[in-house]
């Protein structure tokens, strides 16, 4: 599929022509269509305005955004994130549901109305329950007219990584997180697409060098990814610019974003492919059959062949963590705020596989954490008020925070904080177990900062950001099976500042979601509004799993050795009487 | 455990050897009752001698078709089975517990065994005086050889049985599993037999009885059990998977819809379970107990106390109003084999139609 390359660029001297702090209007209707991206199965899709795959938000740095949105879908919620914004004085903006917003009920409309003054690439997406894999995913570029690489490319293009499901998401959720799948197996995808097809052909032209925006908007699967005989020099990351740095292959995680130069070849005698390779370790089984890559072709001459990849030996992708931010930001030396998660996958009593965080599982509160905080005053910097199942950590404003996260579990997990860009300031090598200070050696300087970062199987990563943006954020892995399965926490940033940010000042149609929903707007996670500490009747997840036995149990191996007992006696009687 | 001992076929073994011992204990009283201390010694040991080869024939040729029907199936079938394993499992641990059950009691009725074979014998040795086994020289050869077809026979029979029974039970046994438990309950066999030879069926040898058919009953509620644990474990390997519902005893091997206990350790099935797999054969032991498991473990029991309940006042009434044995589904109760000391005409003439038949 040959996409005509308007689309994607945008030439570098409309930059400076652009007025600065213009709003962006974007009417999104978001509807149900269908769509065959892979060329193996037409399936509904989650579209915009009646079209798959949905469109390319971009704006320019410091632009207001406007997103007009109508949920036409008639059977779902819904509602927008846009990954990787801090929303800084917008945290109501955010998009996931119940946390700072109800959901988008079908029929209803949403604004979400914010400022974006962050260059970089991102992407947007649905924030309920496993929705975005659906279709609802698409980039989100932020221009930048300060870009401090704009001179070391020419032109820009704009690629999307993703995994594709046959099935619907609704339908694999309810496999996922149920007794049939005890061991928490994800969902293996179909296929993998790149800009939401396969075979993309684009075009080169010799001699010049493209900034290749990369965006994995994948529900499940890291990608390799890898142009063949062309090297990468890697100068964002999350948004974030980094010193230029050599790669030959980069890994991608889910909701990662990766900025990198190639500079094409000086003569047009073939074309290259490049590939998108799932990381086939995620998948519990690999099903027979199953094509676990993508391949583009960078086409210099589009009558010449498009060569077929070439098998790679092995996959030895560059390591992000050595990364440098272009701006220099030193490393937060003092820690205020530590907070430790430690993750495992366990199974509760109705059977299904949970993922938790120090033993919690997340469950959505009854109201949406924001409105708790712009509902209980003073007690809004109670952590107990927001509930038993939020993973909730109440900061206070202008410290140095980290978290360290402890990985006990032997799946690789991208982890993302909404409204910030963390430092990654250490990240260990698989099955290193936890953290320890004492053990894990000097950080860097100048730490590498993103906003969704890998870490190992059974290993650990320590991440540090300055609690200067109130709202509400969450932590969560990007993996959307893990998100349903409740590996969530809530950071709920000065929420004091939030109120005087924000009180008042929740637009009409947000609270109309809510009334549309049912969903209580005030008091604590239970929706209590007397007694804040009164929990009874909130969500809950269901029971831990009995140690042994029960009292059922014991009942019923009580009354099995009397029946043994008793036949026995009646044998002994009938056998003695004879 | 399991793997190296299949309690089971031990006792099968052992009560098919027992009856064995028993027929040649009584051939060889009765041929020291009926030649007297004085006749001829000569002929006395050619007789015993006879006894003997017949008993090792016999005993020869049930090995000879035993290791042969199970060396067939471990070779030719066992791959068969594999496909749906917890399934065969289950089939095969339900119908060895319905063979117990069916011949358990008559492990009970070993002290009367001595008198059946009395009375058998001495009918076979009766009908051949009146010529019921052929004409001529065969005639004779039979009469000349009686001590040696007469056990030669029985014990093949006996044998055969077990042989069935042996391979109805071990389907779903590991192959290393039997024998050992064959040559344990061969020698309990003989030697419980030696004993009621040299001092009669006593009231201790009666408690031995009663405590091994308990023990019997105790494995056979155990495999029932089993057996429908099985079934149910088939479903939920349907269900979750075979990777999920076999990875260890933790969450996930078991369906938590079913469970009545469930304690992450203590799996029978699991490599160096301590011990566990004796619990599981002797008791049906689960680390992971269902509704079906627990529920069928009891209506075994409940099943067999009423079986016995019934045969024991049946028995009773019988006695009381004098009419012969009651068949009450037991193998060998079915015999009719007497209830007094001294065998009655109408008995033994039931056990001839069954040594006929």
């Amino acid at each position: 599929m040959a996409i005509s390359l308007s689309n994607f660029l945008l030439p570098i001297s409309s930059l400076l022509t652009i007025v600065r702090c213009a709003t962006v209007t974007y009417d999104f209707d978001v509807s149900w269509t269908y769509a065959n991206p892979d060329g193996l199965y037409n399936r509904p899709v989650i579209g915009i305005n009646g079209q798959w795959p949905i469109p390319t938000i971009r704006v320019t740095k410091g632009d207001q955004l406007v997103v007009n949105v109508k949920n036409s879908l008639g059977n779902e919620t819904t509602s927008l994130h846009f990954h990787g914004l801090y929303m800084n004085g917008s945290t109501h903006m955010d998009g996931p549901d119940q946390v700072t917003q109800c959901a988008i009920q079908p029929g209803g409309s949403f604004t979400y109305n914010f400022t974006v003054d962050q260059p970089g690439t991102y992407w947007y997406h649905s924030h309920v329950r496993g929705q975005y894999p659906d279709g609802l995913r698409g980039a989100f570029i932020v221009d930048d007219p300060d870009d401090p690489h704009k001179d070391l490319y020419d032109e820009e293009i704009v690629l999307t990584f993703s995994d594709w499901y046959h099935d619907m998401m609704p339908n694999l959720l309810a496999f996922f997180v149920s007794v049939a799948n005890p061991s928490g197996a994800e969902p293996v995808p179909q296929s993998a697409l790149v800009n939401e097809t396969q075979n993309l052909q684009v075009k080169i032209e010799p001699g010049k060098t493209y900034k290749f925006r990369m965006v994995n908007i994948g529900a499940f699967a890291a990608q390799y990814v890898w142009f063949e005989g062309h090297t990468m020099r890697v100068i964002e990351v999350d948004g974030v610019y980094t010193e230029p740095a050599e790669a030959s292959m980069i890994y991608m995680t889910a909701a990662q974003r990766w900025s990198v130069l190639v500079t094409a070849k000086n003569s047009s005698d073939a074309n290259f492919a490049f590939v998108g390779a799932m990381d086939q370790d995620l998948f519990d089984v690999v099903p027979e059959g199953l094509n676990s890559n993508v391949t583009g072709w960078l086409v210099y001459d589009e009558g010449k062949e498009m060569p077929t990849p070439q098998e790679v030996e092995a996959f030895e992708p560059f390591d992000d963590f050595g990364l440098v931010p272009v701006d220099g930001e030193e490393l937060y030396d003092h820690v205020d705020h530590t907070i430790q998660l430690d993750l495992k996958m366990d199974n509760l009593d109705d059977g299904a596989n949970y993922a938790f965080f120090n033993d919690i599982t997340y469950v959505h509160p009854k109201v949406p954490t924001l409105y708790t905080v712009l509902s209980t005053g003073e007690n809004a910097t109670n952590p107990a008020i927001y509930g038993s199942n939020t993973n909730q950590f109440v900061l206070e404003a202008n410290q140095v925070v980290e978290i360290i996260l402890n990985n006990d579990d032997p799946g690789k997990h991208p982890f993302h904080l909404h409204g910030h860009a963390f430092q990654v300031v250490s990240r260990s090598e698989d099955e290193a177990g936890f953290y320890d200070a004492a053990t894990a050696g000097d950080f860097p300087q100048r730490p590498m900062r993103r906003d969704t970062v890998l870490v190992h199987p059974n290993g650990n990563i320590v991440l540090r950001f300055r609690s200067d943006n109130p709202g509400v954020w969450l932590f969560h892995c990007h993996i959307e099976w893990h998100v349903a399965s409740g590996l969530v926490a809530t950071i709920i940033e000065s929420p004091l500042d939030i109120q005087s940010q924000l009180q008042g000042k929740i637009p009409q149609d947000h609270l109309q979601a809510c009334k549309d929903g049912n969903v209580p707007m005030e008091g604590n996670a239970a929706g209590n509004t007397v007694d804040l500490e009164d929990l009874s009747g909130e969500n809950r997840s269901p029971g831990t799993l009995p140690e042994g036995f029960t009292a059922r149990g014991i009942v019923a191996l009580v009354f099995s050795i009397l029946s043994a007992f008793l036949g026995m006696a009646v044998i002994a009687w009938y056998g003695l009487k004879i | 455990m399991p793997n190296v001992f299949a309690v089971p076929v031990f006792f099968i073994c052992f009560r098919e050897c027992l009856e064995t011992s028993i027929i040649v204990s009584v051939l060889l009283a009765f041929l020291k009752q009926t030649l007297g201390p004085d006749s001829d010694a000569k002929i006395r040991k050619r007789l015993v001698r006879q006894v003997w080869f017949g008993t090792a024939l016999g005993v020869l040729i049930c090995l000879i078709i035993c290791a042969g029907v199970i060396g067939t199936f471990y070779t030719a079938g066992r791959n068969a089975f594999e496909e749906a394993e917890n399934i065969w499992e289950g089939v095969f641990a339900v119908l060895a517990s319905i063979i117990i059950t069916l011949m358990g009691a008559a492990l009970l009725r070993v002290s009367k065994l001595q008198d059946k074979w009395r009375v058998k014998i001495a009918k076979a040795l009766e009908s051949n005086d009146g010529k019921t086994l052929g004409q001529g020289r065969f005639k004779t050869w039979c009469e000349k050889y009686a001590m040696f077809i007469l056990p030669f026979i029985t014990v093949l029979r006996e044998g055969v049985e077990a042989v069935l029974f042996i391979a109805g039970v071990g389907l779903g046994l590991p192959a290393t599993s039997i024998p050992l438990a064959v040559i344990c309950g061969l020698g309990a066999g003989v030697l419980v037999g030696y004993l009621i030879y040299r001092f009669g069926t006593t009231a201790s040898l009666q408690i031995f009885l009663v405590i091994s058919t308990c023990f019997l009953y105790l494995v056979a509620a155990g495999l029932f059990s089993k057996g429908v644990w099985f079934f149910e474990q088939n479903a939920w390997v349907k269900l979750a998977g075979e990777g999920a519902a076999e990875a260890g005893s933790g969450p996930g091997s078991y369906d938590i819809r079913k469970s009545v206990w469930h304690v992450n350790c203590c799996s029978p099935g699991s490599k160096g379970d301590g011990g566990w797999g004796v619990f599981n054969s002797l008791f049906g032991w689960q680390n992971s107990a269902t509704y079906g498991s627990v529920i069928s473990y009891n209506l075994y029991w409940l099943v067999v106390i009423v079986g016995f309940v019934w045969m024991g006042l049946g028995e009773k009434k019988a006695k009381a109003s004098g009419v012969p044995g009651n068949d009450a589904g037991s193998e060998s109760s079915g015999g009719g084999d007497g209830t007094g000391k001294k065998p009655e005409v109408g008995a033994a003439r039931l056990v001839v139609r069954e040594i006929e038949g």
